[in-house]
């Protein structure tokens, strides 16, 4: 509880720091223009700041484009999007019309449940080999520990495409067994994807773990299995909890492998929303499909990015930023 | 004298002895066993299969497995490599790859450096924005871009040609209205022809596949770029501007040879993926128009779901596994992935 507690104040602080932006611009705004007055900044100076700020707001506002183009689309339904002023269309006409037919009358709920089922399996298998997989790289001393993070590094930074190349074997194999379509199956599968990345993210936080805390219980009289119980599980909660984030999105963001295993009633989400550009209509329905997109996508995305100080550290691996 | 010998000839079998109990460290072995074959079964035993049936003549997916499909040696590889659809799609997964990354790095730099700029305000902020992409699904990604290159008439992108068009035509109608002696029309070089179909075109559709993965990949460069950036020493700059060194100057004797380990680094990781990419001819038009655009993946993969040509398509997809192996080649000998492994 406490812990809940400690985040919900942490994620508040934040909230607050990141909603009060405008009375720090005014802020600052004020001392520029003190600055100015008294002489102690040159007016061309306090404009080349300006130019330059406008010139990357202009760039943010390019690169950024695409999301707002399906924020708008999905709140234009039936406001002409696709028509003479459809990409900035009039803040008025927004409306949730596309929301609700993702929600009530589309396969979204359907799908979701496949998705959940997935999910939880790909969850559930990996973890149950991460922690202790971890757990041996960071603390034991056994043989082929070297080549077998060797080969987990080396994976998760070029090989992702590794299972596309051999997804045309599994297909087969699955095909003579009788195993496509099967969402267990599909759980599995992403499991064994999910397995090197965490397994090496898990292991670089638990290396950061002092060892004294170790010793210092196994002369308090712990035995291996306590010292893991007691020591090693509760102060690596955070990094499983990082972890528990990205196979969670291994089996929801995962697209090619579902597409080629699954038939129309196990589609998961991403299959069902490739499925509303490639219905076979001759008019993508883009409203619906970018209120379809938002509410896959957008949920993970905050979840993505509350772990984002993780992401960057875990980018940080691998002597990257050398 | 004799318990030395006995002291030295064990000693000389454990050197001998390379399986020594207490060395193979039995618990940490099976604790991370589990992983390691679960990951191997679904990785490596695949790839060997793939490597068996790229020497056999199967056809569909049920000849796979029970002896319907025979030996057939080097035939797969041989009409591989003389097959002109092959060559095709190498070539063009590498001008995918070239170009993409030539993008990547000098649009990562560019973006880089105005977000750690000095008259840049907000650039914590503008930071935490830029990266937005890498948060989002790539199906969904994919098919949002899908939806931008869409070919209709009001589509996102021919909306914005549109607006291309009429600025041009104004220009020059100001400009006829000046020279009232001439009658000026905008010539028609200036001017797209609307609306574009941006998938049906081999090269437009070759743009399109560019645009969305240098926008995948871009929030990875300038994470990497940044911080690199970050850690350039300010004493250098400020030594080359007392030695009179200009902007330009500064960039390519300061900046670039103190940020060049980390580009190339993440270049490596970032062209093996644009090699391997898949998503995106898939689902813009499924590497068309006559399979102009397949790139490699794709290609194999289409040979064996949709034509089935299984032994063909493994054929396929060995040599392209081949490539990733010199990537991840290239990666232990550029890159310094060793160094976490053995702290």
């Amino acid at each position: 509880m406490s812990l809940l507690n400690r985040y919900t104040s942490s994620v508040g602080r934040w909230t607050v720091r990141k909603l009060t932006w405008p009375r720090r611009v005014a802020e600052s705004a004020r001392t520029t223009v003190e600055q100015v007055r008294t002489g102690r900044r040159s007016v061309t100076d306090v404009a080349k700041t300006g130019l330059g700020t406008a010139g990357a707001f202009a760039m943010m506002l390019i690169l950024l484009f695409p999301v707002y183009w399906v924020f708008a689309a999905s709140l234009s339904q039936g406001a002409g999007l696709m028509s003479t002023d459809g990409i900035f269309a009039d803040p008025t006409t927004y409306n949730l019309d596309a929301y609700r037919w993702v929600l009530f009358e589309s396969n979204f709920a359907h799908a979701l449940g496949n998705s959940i089922i997935v999910v939880s399996i790909t969850v559930a298998v990996s973890m149950s080999v991460i922690i202790p997989g971890a757990y041996a790289l960071s603390r034991r001393k056994f043989l082929g520990r070297r080549g077998i993070l060797y080969g987990y590094v080396l994976f998760t930074q070029v090989g992702a495409g590794l299972s596309i190349a051999t997804l045309i074997a599994l297909y087969a194999l699955f095909v003579n067994f009788g195993l496509d379509n099967n969402l267990l199956v599909l759980g599995v599968f992403y499991a064994a994807g999910a397995i090197p990345f965490n397994t090496w993210l898990l292991k670089t936080f638990m290396d950061n773990i002092p060892v004294s805390y170790e010793e210092a219980a196994v002369i308090d009289g712990a035995s291996q299995l306590q010292v893991i119980r007691e020591v090693i599980l509760p102060l690596s909660k955070p990094g499983i909890a990082v972890v528990l984030v990205f196979t969670f999105l291994a089996g929801w963001n995962e697209f090619i492998i579902a597409q080629t295993l699954l038939q129309s009633h196990n589609y998961t989400l991403s299959v069902e929303l490739y499925s509303l550009i490639a219905g076979g209509s001759y008019e993508t329905p883009w409203t619906e499909f970018s209120a379809f997109a938002i509410l896959f996508a957008l949920p993970v995305a905050v979840i993505y990015f509350l772990a984002q100080s993780y992401v960057e550290s875990g980018l940080s691996f691998g002597g990257m930023e050398g | 004298m004799s318990s030395s010998l006995i002291r030295r000839a064990s000693d000389h079998g454990q050197r001998r002895l390379p399986f020594d109990v207490q060395n193979v460290g039995l618990a940490g072995l099976l604790l991370v066993a589990p992983g390691v074959v679960l990951f191997l079964s679904f990785m490596l035993f695949p790839i060997a299969f793939l490597v068996y049936l790229s020497f056999t003549d199967a056809t569909h997916a049920g000849t796979v497995i029970g002896g319907e499909a025979s030996v057939v040696g080097f035939d797969n590889y041989v009409s591989l490599f003389t097959d002109p659809q092959f060559w095709r799609s190498f070539g063009i997964t590498w001008l995918f790859l070239a170009i993409s990354l030539a993008i990547k790095v000098v649009l990562g730099i560019g973006i880089a450096m105005v977000l750690t700029h000095a008259r840049v305000v907000g650039k914590r902020y503008m930071r935490a924005l830029v990266i937005v992409p890498m948060g989002f699904p790539a199906i969904f990604v994919i098919t949002v871009w899908d939806g931008m290159f869409s070919g209709a008439r009001y589509g996102p992108l021919n909306q914005l040609v549109a607006t291309y068009n009429s600025v041009v035509s104004g220009l020059v109608g100001a400009l006829d209205s000046l020279l009232f002696f001439v009658a000026l029309s905008a010539p028609d070089i200036l001017l797209a022809d609307i609306p574009i179909s941006w998938l049906s075109g081999r090269w437009s559709a070759f743009f399109a596949y560019i645009t969305t993965e240098v926008w995948l990949a871009y929030p990875f460069m300038v994470i990497i770029i940044v911080s690199a950036l970050q850690d350039v020493p300010m004493d250098l700059h400020d030594a080359a501007k007392v030695d009179g060194a200009g902007y330009v100057h500064r960039f390519f004797h300061v900046t670039l040879p103190s940020i060049k380990r980390p580009v190339l680094f993440a270049s490596i990781l970032t062209a093996a993926t644009s090699f391997q990419q898949f998503l995106i001819p898939f689902i813009f038009n499924r590497g068309g128009p006559s399979r102009q655009n397949e790139l490699l993946i794709l290609y194999g993969y289409r040979e064996a779901i949709d034509l089935n040509e299984y032994a063909f398509a493994s054929a396929i997809m060995v040599t392209a596994i081949a490539f990733i192996g010199m990537f991840m080649w290239l990666a232990v000998k550029k890159g310094k992935l060793a160094e976490g492994i053995d702290s």
